[in-house]
């Protein structure tokens, strides 16, 4: 388990550091750690959902630059959560998979902002939403859907090999 | 179980919250360092895959580039090559042309231009076939010259072509003298392909290797004083009657792609029209 968390935390990060950079659009770019924090939470339940968040939080924090320990906070109680009540939901639905991630980033970004507001983070809330939360919630969004067909294509093709 | 989940939560928020109460008591240095003390490993491993990721991309980009730059470059280069050809060719066609349209205007003859357009090269015969014939009024037994000197003479009218046997042909012999010593003597083709310089010993005992030759005029046939060729090499015979001399032929015959046919009287010294020099 470990192993696994290490390993997927460290493929987060460097997918994060090299992939998203490249993905920018318009100054936009996805949170691909909190993709897979729930990609996580959801396979492997809440224990490691949350300590994946925290983990892969924590390095954003610490690569950011600024409040260490907020992304790690968020994260962590958004792969808990994630984790605890995905067994109960129809997960494996597309029409599930893409506006739960566009929702979830949203959540994970009015938290962030909640607990930045806690320590006086000076930006107002309709401009974080606007330009900040909104956007990478449906960037993730559309990355969902590009896995989603990704995954159903790669379905049918193993379908049809005999 | 289900405690352990959340003592394992409360445990990281509590975590989250100590980090952040102790950088917002300004403790934020030490906090850092906590976290730097896991995080920069880590933060160092991420950016030594992130470069070799972005390395081996950037490299599989710039190999991409480079092979469809050089694909490119090499047609380009090819195309280049073939228009620096025909732009040669056609240099070379002109300056032949124009050399061949200053010989024709300055010749007090009449002379009609044509182009070879077939070359019979085998050891028997040495023909040329140009692009005038009965239509042209081209007569059997006229002279061919280019600007270098004589090329033959056409043995052969046809509708549209005429043949013209060069002077390397066997069967060919041509009335000529040396400029230098007046020596006469009879120029011959023989089956090696090379023109040969016939004369009486007496007559030829001064002929030096370099010497010019030309037509003699004697004859009728061809106008006198069209260089034929340099004295290449003297064949002494001793005692002999007859001598040889080799000659190297004034005109390049496997290369010559156009001439001037001879159509009018044949009477005028030519010597004058010709270099002559070296």
């Amino acid at each position: 388990m470990r192993a696994l968390l290490a390993l997927t935390v460290f493929g987060g990060g460097v997918a994060h550091a090299t992939v998203a950079p490249a993905l920018r659009i318009a100054g936009v770019t996805p949170d691909l750690p909190l993709i897979v924090v729930v990609l996580l939470a959801l396979r492997r339940g809440p224990e490691f959902g949350a300590l994946a968040g925290f983990a892969a939080g924590l390095l954003q924090d610490a690569a950011g630059g600024g409040l260490i320990g907020v992304q790690a906070l968020t994260k962590a109680l958004i792969g808990f959560a994630i984790g605890a009540v995905g067994s109960r939901l129809s997960v494996g639905q597309p029409l599930v998979q893409v506006p739960g991630l566009v929702l979830l980033t949203i959540a994970e970004g009015l938290a962030r902002f909640a607990l930045l507001k806690l320590f006086r983070f000076p930006a107002p809330f309709g401009e974080v939403m606007l330009y900040v939360v909104l956007p990478q919630a449906l960037y993730n969004g559309f990355l969902a859907t590009l896995l989603v067909l990704a995954l159903a294509w790669a379905d049918a093709l193993r379908a049809r090999t005999p | 179980m289900r405690i352990r989940k959340v003592a394992l939560l409360l445990s990281l928020v509590a975590v989250c919250l100590l980090l952040l109460t102790l950088q917002t008591r300004g403790y934020a240095s030490r906090a850092g360092d906590l976290v730097a003390l896991v995080t920069t490993p880590v933060h160092a491993g991420l950016a030594r895959a992130s470069r070799a990721a972005l390395g081996v991309w950037t490299t599989y980009l710039d190999w991409k580039n480079v092979r469809a730059e050089n694909r490119r470059l090499r047609e380009e280069n090819q195309r280049l090559r073939v228009e620096a050809l025909r732009v040669t060719e056609t240099d070379d066609e002109n300056r032949r042309l124009r050399h061949l349209l200053a010989l024709q205007e300055r010749l007090p003859l009449a002379t009609l231009s044509g182009e070879v357009i077939a070359r019979e090269w085998g050891g028997w015969v040495r023909a040329l076939t140009v692009n005038r014939g009965r239509g042209d009024r081209v007569a059997r037994m006229t002279a061919v010259i280019s600007p270098e000197g004589l090329v033959g003479r056409i043995v052969e009218v046809r509708a549209g072509a005429a043949i013209v046997q060069v002077l390397t042909d066997p069967a060919s012999t041509v009335g000529a003298h040396v400029v230098r010593t007046r020596t006469p003597g009879i120029v011959e083709g023989d089956p090696r392909g090379t023109i040969r310089f016939k004369y009486m010993a007496r007559d030829g005992a001064s002929i030096q290797t370099g010497d010019l030759l030309v037509t003699s005029g004697q004859g009728g046939l061809f106008p006198r004083g069209i260089p034929i060729g340099r004295v290449r090499a003297i064949d002494d015979r001793g005692s002999a009657l007859f001598h040889y001399a080799v000659l190297e032929p004034a005109v390049d015959f496997a290369r010559v792609d156009e001439v001037l046919v001879v159509t009018g009287p044949t009477g005028q010294d030519l010597t004058a029209y010709f270099p002559t020099g070296g």
